[in-house]
């Protein structure tokens, strides 16, 4: 997966986005005259979130000949929905490698694919560390975790609960109704761990295949193994969404009620519309996006930074952590960030306590080793932004005059030496005045 | 048997003759070879302390060592130059040479102790 490229940037203070989104969409592919009805509500809903929420929203056929994502090198956009997943050709100067610039550069990302994806949805997929199925006529299918409906009976329609653990990917608030599904499974690349993961995955009992023709081989795709819905969240901090069912974007599911079969409970709402809004608050970084400033250190006691240190110094670090709230910088609160005093291999590794406005700080000694050390923040937490902060820093061995001046130990030669000056000076008088 | 008893004999008599011998010898003497004894016990206490303790600041146990060992040996060479059946030069000029190289002793230890 070499389209992710490793840019190792360290975090510099951002001004607040406003975001631009390009939507080609999914239904604007088909000619005018073939619009239906039913499908031409599907984006909107969403998309009044994002409205609603400060961003700026441009809407795209995704064939149009004049959609570009940079003019003159610059980007236009600071974010790309594409729900377009039967989509062949982009028009205007968008294509795979456009895209892959696009998150390349830090930019976010949602791609919904679904159950007929074209080659390019799926080379899009592959590039961000997802493979969906490669039968192009395979959906998920679920015969214990469907969702119970009057209508369609292939179990194409599943009621998935699995979804990731975690508060800043998801919001605080749990989400209790399961959410619906419809549309194809993919699954994850396992040398991504850390930065491609299952956000929402199929129960134990799913597997992808034809609904309308008989299985001949046992599927590839099974079980826990199928995402259902994915984030990446790149080195450059680019968060990407990949899911394979558009049709869980569209205002039937968010206002459907939901069963899982063989639960009783019967659910108002389904989960869908808490789900999206809460993770597209993520993507587009109004959760869990830190940055880190204000890197200080001095001797304790003192306020300014000095140009090295001694061995055996006692000194203090502080760095100030903002978390963006969707509408400003809040102080991040936090007990698990750790700072090293790092040579070759860290020396000194300390948790920082904070105040509870975002600082955080941390005093400890530095080492019996002399050498040119880094103070480093290296910050990696589920869901949030990656902080790498590093500064260096010099440290020198005592110098000739700030060793002990009397050393306890040698006090008897001390003592030897002085009785042997007071000896000679008796013992002369003693020789020369005695007969 | 008279061989040993007579071998015996022999060393409590030398050992009588050294006795008295040394009962002889004038007072200035003994007072250089008491202070002689000092330096040389002091020496052995600095010895036995570095053993039991450790060399750690070894140029400050070199240094008492030294001005320890320095003193006796000037003193030695005082108590020769002072004696009467030596001629060759005057007892006033040796105990000045003494307390000369006394002085250069004691700056160097001075130097050295750290």
């Amino acid at each position: 997966m070499h389209s992710l490229r490793i840019a190792d940037r360290s975090p510099t203070p951002c001004s607040p986005r406003r975001f631009r989104h390009q939507v080609p969409l999914h239904l604007l592919q088909f000619p005018q005259s073939r619009l239906r009805p039913r499908i031409q509500v599907v984006p909107l809903h969403l998309l009044q979130f994002p409205q609603s929420r400060g961003f700026d929203l441009e809407f795209k056929l995704a064939d149009d000949p004049k959609i570009a994502l940079q003019r003159y090198g610059r980007y236009l956009y600071d974010a790309l929905i594409l729900f377009c997943p039967s989509v062949e050709r982009f028009g205007g100067s968008i294509d795979l490698a456009a895209i892959i610039d696009f998150f390349d550069s830090g930019h976010d990302l949602i791609i919904a694919a679904d159950s007929n994806a074209s080659d390019l949805i799926r080379e899009v997929g592959n590039e961000c560390g997802v493979e969906f199925d490669e039968d192009p006529l395979a959906v998920v299918i679920d015969h214990i975790s469907y969702a119970v409906s009057e209508t369609e009976g292939d179990h194409t329609l599943i009621a998935s609960d699995d979804l990731i653990k975690s508060d800043v990917i998801l919001g605080s608030k749990r989400i209790v109704a399961p959410i619906l599904f419809r549309g194809i499974g993919h699954s994850l690349n396992p040398a991504n761990n850390w930065y491609v993961l299952k956000v929402l995955s199929a129960s134990p009992s799913a597997y992808s295949a034809n609904p309308k023709s008989k299985l001949s081989t046992p599927p590839t795709l099974i079980g826990s193994a199928i995402s259902l819905v994915s984030i990446v969240q790149a080195r450059n901090n680019a968060r990407i969404l990949i899911t394979g069912s558009l049709s869980m974007f569209n205002n039937r599911f968010f206002r459907s009620g939901v069963q899982k079969a063989g639960s009783q409970t019967k659910h108002e709402k389904s989960g869908n519309e808490q789900f999206l809004t809460e993770i597209s608050k993520w993507v587009f970084h109004e959760r869990g996006h830190l940055k880190a400033v204000n890197v200080k250190h001095h001797k304790v006691g003192e306020t300014d930074e000095p140009a090295l240190y001694r061995i055996n110094d006692e000194l203090e670090y502080s760095v100030e952590i903002y978390e963006w709230s969707g509408t400003s910088w809040e102080p991040y609160v936090a007990n698990d960030v750790q700072v090293q005093f790092y040579m070759m291999s860290p020396y000194v590794l300390k948790t920082m306590s904070h105040d509870k406005k975002g600082l955080f700080s941390t005093s400890f000694k530095v080492p019996d080793v002399y050498g040119v050390f880094q103070f480093k923040v290296e910050y990696q937490k589920l869901g949030y932004t990656s902080l790498s902060l590093s500064k260096q820093i010099p440290v020198r061995p005592y110098k000739h005059n700030e060793y002990e001046r009397f050393i306890p130990a040698a006090y008897p030669y001390y003592g030897a030496a002085f009785s042997m000056m007071a000896g000679f000076f008796i013992f002369s008088f003693v020789h020369l005045y005695s007969k | 048997m008279a061989r040993e008893k007579s071998s015996k004999d022999n060393a409590q008599a030398l050992f009588h003759s050294l006795r008295s011998a040394y009962a002889a010898t004038p007072v200035n003497l003994k007072i250089i070879d008491l202070y002689v004894g000092f330096a040389v016990f002091t020496a052995l206490i600095q010895v036995v302390y570095m053993a039991t303790v450790g060399s750690f600041p070894f140029n400050s146990f070199l240094s008492g060592v030294l001005s320890c060992v320095g003193t006796a040996v000037l003193a030695v060479c005082l108590r020769i130059q002072v004696n009467k059946e030596f001629k060759d030069l005057p007892p006033e000029r040796a105990f000045a040479d003494f307390v000369l190289c006394n002085l250069v002793l004691h700056l160097v230890i001075m130097n050295f102790l750290g």
